[in-house]
């Protein structure tokens, strides 16, 4: 009886939700599963909390929302602010868009609320902040690095007003940083359940850094309480997205299952998640590879969208009976076929062309595989140390065929050490062509002490952003604008479909000066600067004169060296004196006069010699 | 030599200097050069003017960024350069090259003049000796040419134009003041040296050979008789020139301050113009500031870069002050005393010290005064260091480009390699003033003291004591 009654009020705990439905307050838990085309299988967890009276009172209990990330948000005035930290390049033109696109390294930008006085010392103390709270090295962001979009990083919340004043936007990215389990580990205690209950406890340190595209995103921004609008809640969004590469993983690289990807299996859903789901994307199943998954899926899904079919098999963890683990696996029967790549409508590479490290150009190259006309606005990052060239921007379509002109041109010059070189292009493809958008720049010469311990290895720019609208969702999986979790974007046909790219980032090899050289090179140029300061000072502050020999006071050295001359040439007569009958005495005799002559005039010659090197 | 003689070797001149700049202009050989850090810094580089340019036509301001460091009035004038004559450039480039060419000649001719003037005032003075080392009508004539030539077939000058730097127009207003200069034309030679000044800034020093040069000018007939300095005290008979101790010290005063105040007045009528341009003061510290205080630490051929890339932080400013006054104002003072009976000598001296010492030296500077140097053809014979010097030019000139590829692009080698070649022509440039400055004074010398009194049959030495 009495275990009946303990069963009831767990029950009620659980479905009821007691607390967080008082609030209003609501956390979803969800994971996307998806095999790519190119035989890798991306794994998106997207974790939700909608916090009902976010950000309205400074000291408002935080419930579901973690306490140490609202009171940063509260106190540097932010209103929307998006963190990824990522390692590896997510391939857009082998695996599709993913759900939230993210850079190389870190990326951090954030709008600040209107009226936020300051913007640059609270953006600032934001990145410092958050440079705490994640363990990474967001501290290094500076206003001198930071940058201020024109036309790029629309605010993604719901605001009062409809424009937006965009002196309140910083953005910045360290594409060097390294992403590595101490930055997960606080990533995961922002979670209500932390990693201890529900799909954050497949997210094992171990396992995610061994993948081929690993990226932690946190995304907070106002939204709509409800279809009206009247009221906005704060939404956080914490996403991890993975690429496993499963021939790596393990020997039927096919197939895979949870404990393949995550080496652990599912012990059961967070019981603070209003929903826990998982779904696998199966629309390629039966295509171009036949599998199957066990077990069975709650149910599927079909859903059109911007008329793309997909198929999701849904499991929900809550209505799933967990006996002790609970783990998907996919087995694949039939023979291997490899499918063919078509690639997404809108993908871009970068890279740098040149040799030697004097000059340089920047290559951003936009595919349109549409058949239509695609406008993208496209955003480059360039620090100070690579001076760019305005003048020799170029944007060339079909292989230099055909020039196009930006739309919208909009360009902030670098200053060394202060500000890096912004550029924002509004551009409008032809159909199916491919943009070359190009720059020259200039390879700097750094301060010894600029250059990051291992200077040889070169530094990294950060990666350009391409914002655009798509027309349809091929290969696309983001969420709309007005939807939360990831089960909003099922059936959620609009009109467009915005997608967000970031190319590769570079890595760029500076010329290095000796490092040893200091002491060196300051003596060498100060020696230099005396050689000029010598001679002029004594030409102008001395008269020449003319100057008898005989008369010249002699240094001590002078005097013993003559005396020692004089010495050797009377020794040398002395040897003369002396009968020598061979026939060099001949010679000798003959030799005498010449070098007593020498004697004589030596020194005289050696003065001269003196007195040039004193005058000169 | 005829005048015809001498307008034909001119007009030879004038041709081959034009055939060849026209072929290098076309030859593959422009690309390369313009992009040698030896010869485009960031200071005169076309492509930074090329740059500032567009941003300004674009409505962005240039001086916002870190990429053009021109005047604003050359940036107007480059504007409208790009804007209007575009196909010509080359041949505005060559024009002006020609012309500062002939305007070295011009000055080189009036030099002589006035130098066999002095010879001929002073030839009672000489001993009679030294009759062979006077010069001669047939030196005036040659000089010149030897300057035109130095100047036209000057390899330095030759990359210098075909890289399209903007030192060719910075060369022009400098000739342009040398010519005014020996002429004496107070508001010209103002007026080029503040064009000069506004774009480079290190031409403000040859305000003082200029305010004497035209104090010279304008100096009145002397009267011996009613010599006013001779109730002066002897040490101001030593220290100010001879000139005035035989002629009222006012004159002195009020064409030096006459000269020097119309200068800054034209420069600073030019710096407001300049903000008026820009549309404010941002300019000075983009233009002025960057020569100052080098931020740029590319390579090039002077002394700043790898001294203060390897500089530790804390002495960066007490050495940028140290280096910049060496550049402008340390000898300043000094050599203008000592070479005040030879103004246009210490200007040609001035102007290499700066070539040499400046933030941002490249071999149009170095070219230009180097072509300056056959109006002393006289004083070559009393050179110590002659074979030295053009060893050293001839080996640093070949080195420099062979040691920065292996630098830059074959990576086997390191800045220090560069910078030894820096350093060795520095000392070979430093070796050529100093020799051509003593020997200067060794043949003044030599006019005036030199008899069989002074040697008394005896050996002697010149010394500096």
């Amino acid at each position: 009886m009495i275990v009946w009654v303990l069963f009831c009020l767990f029950l009620s705990c659980v479905s009821g939700l007691g607390q967080s439905q008082l609030y209003g307050d609501e956390f979803h838990e969800e994971l996307l599963l998806k095999q790519l085309p190119s035989g890798h299988v991306y794994s998106y967890f997207q974790f939700t909390t909608l916090w009902e009276n976010g950000g309205d009172e400074p000291n408002h209990h935080c419930h579901l929302f973690p306490q140490s990330l609202s009171e940063v948000l509260h106190l540097y005035d932010v209103d929307e602010m998006h963190l990824s930290l990522t390692g590896g390049l997510w391939r857009h033109e082998n695996w599709g868009y993913p759900v939230v696109s993210a850079p190389p390294g870190a990326e951090l930008w954030a709008w600040f609320k209107e009226g936020t006085e300051d913007v640059d010392k609270k953006w600032t103390l934001l990145s410092n902040a958050l440079s705490g709270l994640f363990c990474a090295s967001l501290n290094f962001i500076n206003p001198q690095q930071s940058l201020n979009p024109k036309y790029s990083f629309t605010p993604l919340g719901a605001y009062a007003s409809a424009s937006q004043n965009r002196s309140l936007l910083r953005y910045s990215t360290l594409p060097r940083e390294i992403v590595c389990t101490e930055n997960l580990t606080p990533f995961k205690k922002l979670l209500p359940c932390d990693s201890k209950k529900g799909l954050s406890s497949l997210l094992n340190a171990g396992n995610i850094h061994n993948a081929n595209y690993h990226s932690l995103g946190i995304h907070v921004r106002p939204q709509c309480k409800d279809v009206h609008c009247l009221q906005t809640v704060l939404e956080l969004k914490q996403t991890v997205s993975l690429v496993y590469d499963l021939i790596i993983l393990g020997p039927e690289s096919r197939d895979w299952s949870f404990r393949k990807l995550f080496g652990v299996g599912l012990a059961g859903s967070c019981p603070l998640a209003t929903t826990s789901k998982i779904y696998v994307d199966t629309s390629s199943n039966g295509t171009s590879s036949v599998y199957t998954l066990t077990p069975d899926p709650t149910e599927f899904i079909s859903s059109t969208r911007g008329g793309y079919n997909t198929l999701f098999a849904v499991y929900d963890i809550k209505k799933t009976n967990i006996i002790t683990m609970f783990s998907i696996s996919s087995t694949h029967k039939g023979p291997r076929v490899q499918s063919l790549n078509s690639p997404p409508v809108l993908h871009a590479t970068r890279y740098i062309v040149g040799y030697g490290q004097e000059h340089g150009g920047i290559v951003t190259k936009v595919h349109n595989n549409h058949w239509k006309d695609m406008d993208i606005i496209l955003f480059e990052n360039i620090p100070w140390f690579l001076p760019i060239y305005y003048h020799t921007l170029k944007v060339t379509a079909n292989g230099g065929k055909q020039v196009l002109t930006p739309y919208k041109k909009h360009y902030i010059p670098g200053r060394d050490r202060s500000r890096p070189y912004a550029l924002e292009l509004v551009v409008t493809l032809p159909p199916r062509s491919v943009t070359e958008i190009y720059v020259e720049f200039d390879y700097s010469f750094l301060k010894w002490q600029e250059y990051p311990p291992d200077a040889n290895h070169g530094f990294y720019v950060g990666a350009a952003v391409i914002t655009s609208i798509l027309p349809h969702t091929k290969n696309y999986t983001g969420i709309p604008i007005d939807g939360s979790t990831f089960s909003s974007s099922i059936n959620a046909s609009r009109d467009s479909y915005p997608v967000t790219l970031h190319t590769e980032i570079l890595l760029v090899t500076l010329p290095t000066p000796d490092f040893s050289m200091p002491y060196n090179v300051i003596c060498l140029a100060c020696t230099v600067v005396a050689l000029a300061f010598g001679p002029l000072h004594n030409h102008t502050t001395k008269r020449l004169q003319m100057l008898d020999p005989s008369e010249e006071t002699k240094g001590l050295l002078t005097t013993l060296r003559m005396r020692l001359k004089s010495f050797l040439c009377k020794s040398s007569e002395k040897k003369e004196e002396t009968p020598v009958e061979t026939k060099s005495s001949k010679s000798k005799t003959k030799e005498s006069p010449q070098e007593e002559k020498l004697c004589e005039s030596k020194p005289i010659i050696r003065k001269k010699v003196k007195a040039s090197k004193s005058s000169s | 030599m005829g005048s015809s003689d001498t307008f034909k070797s001119l007009c030879l001149e004038y041709g081959f200097a034009l055939i060849l700049r026209i072929w290098l202009y076309n030859s593959e050989f422009k690309a390369t050069v313009s992009g040698r850090v030896e010869v485009s810094t960031p200071i005169n580089s076309w492509k930074k003017v090329t740059e500032g340019v567009a941003l300004y036509k674009d409505g962005i301001n240039p001086y916002s960024g870190d990429m053009f460091h021109e005047s604003p009035v050359g940036l107007v004038i480059y504007s409208q350069l790009i804007d209007q004559a575009t196909p010509y450039l080359s041949a505005i480039f060559i024009i002006f090259d020609l012309l500062t060419g002939h305007l070295l000649y011009l000055t080189a001719v009036e030099y002589m003049k006035h130098l066999m003037r002095r010879q001929n005032e002073d030839k009672d003075e000489y001993s009679e000796e030294v009759k062979e080392l006077l010069l001669t009508d047939k030196d005036v004539k040659r000089q010149p040419l030897y300057v035109v030539a130095a100047y036209l077939f000057n390899p330095y000058i030759l990359f210098n134009t075909v890289a399209q730097t903007t030192t060719v127009f910075s060369n022009f207003c400098l000739a342009a003041s040398f010519f005014c200069m020996v002429k004496g034309n107070r508001p010209v030679v103002c007026l080029f040296l503040s064009l000069a000044t506004l774009q480079s800034l290190y031409p403000i020093v040859l305000i003082v050979p200029a305010a004497i040069c035209i104090g010279y000018h304008t100096l009145p007939p002397v009267n011996k008789s009613k010599s006013v300095t001779s109730k002066l005290p002897k040490i101001y008979q030593k220290i100010l020139p001879r000139a005035l101790q035989s002629t009222n010290s006012d004159h002195w005063v009020r064409s030096m301050a006459a000269t020097i105040g119309l200068f800054a007045a034209m420069t600073s009528s030019l710096l407001v113009l300049s903000c008026y341009i820009s549309g404010g003061w941002e300019f000075v510290h983009s233009v002025y500031g960057f020569m100052l205080l080098v931020p740029d630490l590319r390579p090039n051929i002077g002394l700043f870069w790898y001294f203060f890339t390897e500089m530790f932080e804390h002495f960066r400013l007490l050495y940028l002050w140290a280096f910049q006054m060496n550049a402008l104002v340390l000898y300043l003072l000094p050599l203008s005393l000592r070479t005040r009976r030879d103004p246009v000598l210490l200007a040609a001296t001035l102007t290499g010290i700066t070539a040499m010492f400046k933030s941002y030296p490249s071999l149009g500077d170095v070219g230009f005064y180097l072509a300056l140097l056959p109006m002393w053809a006289h004083i070559f014979p009393y050179l110590q260091q002659g074979f030295i010097v053009l060893a050293a030019f001839i080996i640093t000139s070949v080195l420099g480009p062979t040691v920065w590829h292996l630098w830059i692009y074959a990576r086997s080698a390191n800045a220090n390699f560069y910078f030894g070649v820096g350093l060795a022509f520095a000392i070979a440039q430093i070796f050529l003033i100093t020799d051509i400055l003593l020997s200067y004074t060794k043949r003044e010398f030599i006019l005036r003291q030199v008899s069989g009194s002074v040697f008394n049959g005896k050996h002697r030495k010149l010394v500096l004591a």
